[in-house]
């Protein structure tokens, strides 16, 4: 009976805070999923990064036992494990559809499974923001020169591109983030995209919106601890396998329509933001240093080339596919 | 129930007198292993973890180091003093300079443990060896230096953009003149009860004998300029896009021994004692808020902030009944914790019902943001009144902050109840 | 001899003080070096601006050794005031015993594999450029602890002399210093 106490309690550690919109909402969405299909049988409870105080600790978590589930990004592993990285999304690589089709058809999940047995956890898809905005920035880009002594918040690997670039990567806390880009602390900052860049409210300070080529498409990750999830019976972990991939297919089209919605209203009250696309010498000179990074970490670590080529191989064959079908129509049909 | 059976024992153990750090500490320890046992302490490295690289935080050391070379050097007290001279017959003033310099110090970070401290070491022994009032100086000093978490950048305000989705920047922009008019009233309240109780604070006379009035003014002047440029530095970095809010506090540190070796009152001495102090009072300050989260840790884990959330929707559904219960709720729970507990376990909940009953939602973030930085000097657990009392001379008691700090909160409930019932004089909105 | 032990104890204590007050003033000058060096020379170091809270984390967490040893965690002193010397050296005593050491021992266990994970992986910064060796400021954390456990020793020592009368009770405060 559904009302009966349930016999499986877990706990999830998100990255995000507590009413994070979108990333918390797919989580929320999972767990109510997990509670109703099991009849009652199973319940996860959920504690926000303002309760575990540790959003960058989630992996850690999960992985002592603490925590039989956590929801973030894998890139967040990077400085742990550098084969964790690839598994959200690559500069210049795959784009949505495309980096589904090769989690699940590619030979993605394999990858991944690999990569997390190290550490005693599976990692699954767990939503994706589908294509990120290149950034706000105060002054437009003009020529690859522009970027040099540019102040710009942006973490990780991109930010590791842009250094290379002459860009001067600045840390900023999130909370100093708008006042840094509003006073000329910095000079342009990369968040996610209209979705969630609108609380920030950084369209009232930085005038230009420059379109992405970072993060094409950053698919987040639930993450559950091996040991816990192996002991849960058969019926249990098709149930919660099926609540995660449905959650992240649900925020990927969440995502998708809140950036819309985001954009027009952003577009609707603020005109005189532009919208702009890096120069082709800029993007050129991005891609190469792009590979650069990517081939000299391959020639370094196996499986990191193991799953880099595997990457490079299916977008080669699925961009064909994505060429005439999406690319086609569209250029044909805006 | 653990949890508020844990409240009162952290009480009733703070009474004993051991350091409230380690209180906090230790009651968590007794009640997250009976209830958890020892593994919900393997969680605890990852809360430290988010204090060593929260970088806002860096600003409270470095201020505290700011305000204490100032003191060392004379500096600060002279500036006090020519203050308090120059508002001449006006009683009060080296209190009044206290608000408007904690002001001035709240306009530029937003860290309430960084003003109070400096304050507390600055102005505190100037007022004392003025013979003000013990309690009149600990309050003006506690209640100037939360100013820093109601007038913009404020963490609080940071935190409930985040609770409430919206731009940090209207938040801050809406925060203005609340916090204004705060400042407005405590020197107000300052004027009026020293011209009424006319020993609370003696007017301040700088050796009359010596030289004439117009002399003085121009020493008094003089003394005023140097810390006017520490101050001017440490604003205008922020403003001018050199430095973060966070890093302006280095540019304070730095100009304090700057200014402090043009005064000729350099030293390697000095500066070795200045920082050793810092040390103190910077660690006095991270060992509450490391105790703190261990406090707060075995209270949620343990199901405490189930207990406030069942309690928080249990308010009525009708506008004035819940603008008013819900500002009591975070008032009173604000006597017992800290305001980033209460900003995402209660306010996550009040936040939708405030949207449902049309309540204008930067209003009323601005509203919990004022009641949520009084929190910061209620007693028993003001975090204002621990660090002050952390920097206090022994003849300054517990007691004589905890009656020194009421009226500053009245105060403010003041201030807040003119907020909500005429919300248009601060720009917003009217009902 | 207890009397000699409290004094090792001190310099112990006094040695944490040391650390943490030369890393403060590094930390102040990293810190303003930054902001210089980003706003007029256009440029910056990732790995300079993530030693700016590695110091500070040293400061404050090595730093709480010191503090006990000068008395310098604030106390709620309503009654605490009106206690004997001995009163007041039994309250400390306790509190040590009961509540800082219990904690400090569960904070140090909980935190051990915490460091192991990150040495085991060999964990760096996610950030380009970042430090490497993430496990060493991980391990400030126990490492903090067990100083401050070494230095709550020498606080129970001193107590004990209190209680015992051979040592008059402190009358010099830290706000000495700053008045
Ligand atoms: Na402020
Ligand atoms: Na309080």
């Amino acid at each position: 009976p559904a009302d009966a106490a349930p016999k499986y309690r877990w706990k999830l550690a998100m990255t995000w805070p507590t009413n994070f919109p979108i990333f918390g909402d797919a989580v929320v969405k999972m767990a109510d999923m997990v509670k109703e299909m099991s009849g009652g049988e199973m319940e996860i409870r959920i504690d926000s990064k303002n309760k575990h105080k540790a959003p960058f600790g989630v992996l850690d978590m999960v992985k002592a036992g603490q925590y039989e589930m956590g929801h973030s990004a894998s890139y967040y592993w990077k400085g742990k494990d550098i084969n964790t990285m690839p598994f959200t999304t690559m500069p210049f690589g795959m784009i949505a559809p495309e980096q589904y089709a090769w989690f699940y058809y590619g030979g993605g999940m394999e990858l991944m499974r690999e990569v997390y047995d190290k550490h005693g956890v599976y990692s699954f898809p767990g939503g994706n923001t589908s294509n990120q905005m290149g950034g706000w920035f105060q002054k437009e880009i003009k020529s690859l020169a522009d970027l040099k002594g540019l102040k710009m918040r942006i973490p990780g690997f991109a930010g590791e591109v842009l250094s290379k670039l002459g860009v001067v990567v600045t840390n900023i806390p999130a909370g100093e983030l708008y006042t840094a880009l509003d006073r000329g602390t910095i000079d342009a900052l990369e968040w996610v995209g209209p979705s969630l860049d609108l609380n920030m409210g950084f369209h009232k300070i930085a005038p230009n919106y420059y379109t992405g080529w970072h993060e094409p498409a950053t698919e987040l990750q639930f993450l559950v601890n091996q040991k816990k999830f192996d002991a849960l019976p058969k019926h249990l972990q098709a149930i919660v396998e099926t609540a995660m991939k449905f959650a992240a297919y649900d925020m990927y089209a969440r995502s998708y329509n809140d950036s819309a919605v985001n954009w027009a209203k952003i577009e609707k009250e603020f005109p005189h933001i532009k919208i702009r696309t890096f120069p082709k010498e800029v993007i050129a000179a991005m891609k190469k240093v792009n590979n650069e990074l990517l081939e000299a970490t391959a020639a370094k670590d196996a499986t990191f080339k193991k799953i880099y080529d595997s990457q490079k191989d299916y977008m080669k064959k699925v961009r064909k596919w994505t060429e005439i079908s999406d690319y086609t129509y569209l250029k044909d049909n805006l | 129930m653990i949890g508020l059976v844990m409240f009162g024992v952290a009480l009733v153990m703070l009474l004993i007198g051991f350091p409230v750090a380690f209180t906090f500490g230790g009651v968590a320890v007794f009640f997250g292993l009976f209830a958890e046992g020892t593994q919900i302490f393997a969680l605890m490295p990852h809360r430290i973890w988010s204090i060593m690289n929260n970088t806002i935080l860096m600003a409270i050391p470095l201020f505290i180091f700011m305000g204490i070379v100032l003191q060392k050097s004379k500096l600060a007290e002279r500036l006090l003093e020519s203050m308090g001279f120059l508002f001449g017959e006006v009683r009060g003033g080296i209190a009044i300079s206290t608000v408007l310099v904690g002001a001035l110090l709240a306009a530029s970070t937003g860290v309430v443990g960084a003003s109070v401290v400096a304050m507390g070491v600055i102005s505190l022994p100037v007022m004392l060896k003025y013979n003000y009032n013990k309690k009149l100086a600990a309050g003006a000093i506690c209640g100037a230096g939360t100013l820093g978490q109601i007038i913009p950048p404020s963490i609080i305000l940071i935190i409930l953009g985040d609770v409430f989705q919206e731009p940090v920047g209207d938040l801050f922009k809406a925060a203005f003149w609340p916090g204004l008019s705060l400042v407005l009233f405590y020197v107000t309240y300052i004027v009026i009860i020293t011209w009424i109780k006319k020993d609370l604070a003696p007017p301040v006379r700088l050796d009359e004998m010596q030289g004439r009035k117009k002399q003085q003014i121009l020493r008094a002047l003089k003394a005023i300029v140097p810390p006017l440029v520490l101050i001017i530095l440490v604003l205008g970095s922020i403003l001018t896009g050199v430095a973060t809010p966070t890093e302006s506090s280095s540019v304070g540190g730095l100009g304090a021994i700057v200014l402090a070796a043009m005064y000729r009152q350099l030293s390697v001495k000095m500066v070795w004692e200045s920082t050793l102090e810092t040390i103190k009072i910077s660690s006095m300050v991270f060992a509450i808020l490391i105790g703190a989260t261990a406090f707060s840790m075995v209270f949620t884990y343990t199901g405490g902030d189930w207990i406030v959330e069942d309690f928080m929707m249990s308010l009525p559904g009708e506008k004035w009944g819940f603008l008013i219960l819900s500002m009591l709720v975070i008032m009173v729970l604000g006597f017992f914790i800290d305001f980033v507990e209460i900003s995402y376990i209660v306010v996550p909940i009040l936040a939708p019902i405030a949207a449902n009953l049309g309540i204008d939602p930067i209003w009323y973030a601005i509203l919990v943001a004022m009641n949520l930085q009084t929190s910061f000097l209620t007693p028993p657990f003001g975090f204002s009144l621990f660090y002050l009392k952390g920097v206090a001379p022994p003849e300054v008691r517990t007691t004589d902050i905890y009656a020194g700090v009421i009226p500053f909160i009245i105060l403010q409930a003041i201030v807040l109840a003119v907020l909500v019932v005429f919300p248009q004089i601060f720009g917003f909105p009217a009902n | 001899m207890l009397l000699k032990l409290e004094r090792f104890f001190d310099r112990f204590s006094d040695i944490m003080g040391w650390i943490a007050g030369v890393l403060n003033l590094v930390m102040l000058a990293n810190v303003f070096y930054d902001a210089i060096m980003r706003y007029f020379f256009k440029s910056g170091s990732i790995a300079l601006q993530e030693m700016e809270w590695h110091l500070f984390a040293i400061v404050f967490l090595f730093g709480m050794a010191f503090t006990l040893k000068e008395d310098g965690h604030v106390r709620v002193d309503i009654l605490y005031d009106q206690f004997s010397p001995k009163w007041k050296a039994t309250v400390n005593i306790a509190g040590t015993l009961i509540f800082l050491i219990p904690l400090a021992v569960l904070i140090i266990n909980g935190s051990i594999w915490f460091v192991k994970e990150a040495y085991e992986v060999h964990e760096v910064s996610g950030d380009p450029g970042g430090l490497t060796h993430r496990w060493l400021i991980k391990a400030v954390i126990p490492a903090s602890f067990i100083f401050l456990t070494v230095s709550a020793c020498g606080f129970i020592v001193r107590n004990i002399n209190i209680f015992r009368g051979v040592e008059a009770p402190p009358e010099h405060h830290i706000e000495d210093d700053v008045l």
